[in-house]
């Protein structure tokens, strides 16, 4: 059984096409690194596995995405429990003006939970999820911008966290911190693995290897090559992998 | 050889540098010198008048003496009117516009629409004010029909200046809310909102600017030359500092001996603009740390 299958998925933004017939499944407690040059249509298709792209005016989307077996684009489907069961961090770290506490709890509240109880547990649990408890546990109540950029961005893993999703979806999530808060976050992942599935786009050849199980090489909109990791960067059958994970164009 | 056109390169392109410096730093330091000059003659012509009579009495003689009280009572009626009116609206209006409706013609239309309501005279205004509010509506030469007036005036400036703010809130603060569950008013008015709100608070500043410093709207659809008292309801006409000023400019009694006069309410007018313009300030710093803490 896998947790997320694509099937045929052409996605288009007005009239230009952004994906190209992507067929991809994905086994879950994996993690999955998608990877390209600029504007080859990852992103977009991160978006795709919470209907983010729905944000966006004039976007279509033809095939099928299933998660759990469920097609998340059939009619009928509730679009806030899908993405309380998808959640997504961010490229920056995009904490929401409030308090260490109420960004975590945020998510809780807009899903009708006003247990006090409840909440100050799920808020707990997530933020030690992420490792971050034992550095903020004494200024919960404190802005969450007064935390630095990696602190900030463990505690939007926290926030997506504590509505117990079992996907997560990682938008190059260490592209804008320091390499000793990015590894911090990478060793985050590689744990986060036995209780999700997670999608990641990077841009890092070294942080796809390290990280992932599985790695899609996207170009141009189209799925160029989808294997093991450990395959794709040891010998990937495509050339234009090879030439773009050695940094021959990119 | 190489090395002498480097020189001359170099020489050249500092010359050009000091020029453009020069022109660009000597128009910035006009406007400053322009304002300050304007300031400086008000403060100068209008400084002797003002002392606590001025401020807290009734007219005198004609308008020749006495203070202006009325009018700055009047003033601050219609300011606060026409925020009331406007703030409201053009704050909703500009979440619906920004927040909700999708790109395309109707967006495109509402849009140019504002910002040709934007252009219209402020006269237009007066007229468009007095056959609504004043005659069509019945209210009368009264506050009500002042306050809209300008609140109407005040709308496109609040609505621009607030769909700017909401613009300015990263996308990802949307997207992060909605993947979590929320709907998109919660978005909105949990997460959007509060970012936005110390920019907002920029338009009502600016249209509290506005509004306080116009003659022609309130000319048809409140002003009154004179009142022996204050106004006692939103249908009463009030007296009103820009309009005093006018009038005791160009059509006193004596029109010579209540010059100082002029000048002082002139003085009264900027000062309290400024004061609502610090207060505004203020609370655009109380919101923007109340955003942080929240």
């Amino acid at each position: 059984m896998f947790k997320i299958e694509s099937k045929n998925v052409d996605f288009f933004y007005g009239s230009s096409q952004a994906l190209k017939n992507i067929n991809i499944a994905i086994k879950p407690n994996t993690v999955t690194a998608l990877i390209g040059p600029s504007g080859c249509g990852k992103s977009t298709y991160l978006r795709l596995f919470n209907r983010m792209n729905d944000l966006i005016d004039n976007t279509k989307i033809t095939g099928q995405i299933l998660i759990d077996g469920e097609d998340i684009y059939a009619k009928g489907v509730n679009v806030d429990s899908l993405r309380k069961k998808v959640g997504m961090v961010f490229q920056k770290p995009n904490p929401f003006p409030k308090t260490i506490f109420e960004n975590v709890a945020y998510g809780l509240r807009v899903n009708g939970i006003s247990d006090k109880k409840f909440i100050e547990e799920r808020v707990e649990t997530s933020i030690k999820q992420v490792a971050l408890w034992e550095e903020v546990k004494d200024k919960l109540k404190k802005s969450a911008f007064e935390l630095s950029g990696g602190q900030q961005q463990r505690l939007c893993i926290a926030r997506a966290l504590a509505i117990q999703p079992s996907v997560i979806l990682m938008d190059e999530p260490t592209s804008a911190l320091d390499p000793i808060s990015t590894s911090k976050v990478e060793e985050l992942i590689y744990e986060l693995k036995s209780k999700y599935t997670i999608v990641i786009v990077t841009h890092n050849m070294q942080q796809a290897g390290r990280v992932s199980d599985t790695t899609a090489f996207f170009y141009m909109g189209e799925l160029i090559e989808y294997d093991n990791t450990k395959n794709i960067f040891t010998h990937p059958k495509i050339e234009r992998t090879q030439n773009y994970i050695t940094g021959r164009f990119g | 050889m190489m090395m002498l056109d480097e020189n001359k390169l170099a020489k050249r392109k500092k010359l050009r540098q000091s020029i453009a410096f020069g022109i660009l730093s000597t128009l910035s330091y006009s406007i400053i010198a322009i304002l300050f000059i304007i300031l400086s003659f008000i403060i100068y012509k209008g400084i002797g008048v003002i002392n606590w009579n001025f401020i807290s009495q009734m007219p005198e003689e004609g308008m020749t003496k006495g203070g202006i009280y009325p009018a700055i009572i009047g003033t601050l009626y219609l300011v606060g009117g026409s925020i009331l009116f406007a703030f409201p609206i053009g704050v909703l209006a500009a979440i619906y516009m920004n927040e909700y409706v999708k790109d395309g013609i109707f967006k495109k239309i509402i849009k140019q629409m504002t910002n040709n309501l934007a252009g219209i005279p402020s006269i237009v205004f007066g007229l468009f004010g007095m056959s609504l509010f004043v005659n069509k509506l019945g209210f009368g030469d009264s506050i009500l029909a002042g306050s809209l007036t300008l609140g109407l005036l005040a709308l496109p400036v609040v609505i621009r200046t607030t769909e700017e703010a909401l613009k300015a809130v990263d996308n990802t603060f949307r997207q992060a809310s909605i993947g979590l569950g929320a709907s998109k008013w919660e978005t909105t008015s949990k997460i959007v909102l509060p970012i936005a709100f110390p920019n907002i608070i920029t338009g009502l500043i600016l249209s509290i600017g506005r509004v306080s410093g116009e003659t022609a709207p309130i000319l048809f659809t409140v002003a009154a030359y004179f009142l022996p008292k204050l106004p006692t309801s939103i249908f009463d006409q009030a007296m009103a500092l820009p309009y005093h000023l006018y009038v005791i400019s160009t059509s006193g009694t004596n029109i010579e001996e209540s010059r100082p006069i002029a000048y002082g309410t002139a003085l009264v007018l900027i000062i309290i603009v400024l004061i609502a313009n610090l207060l505004a300030n203020g609370l655009r710093k109380y919101f923007g740390n109340k955003v942080k803490m929240n």
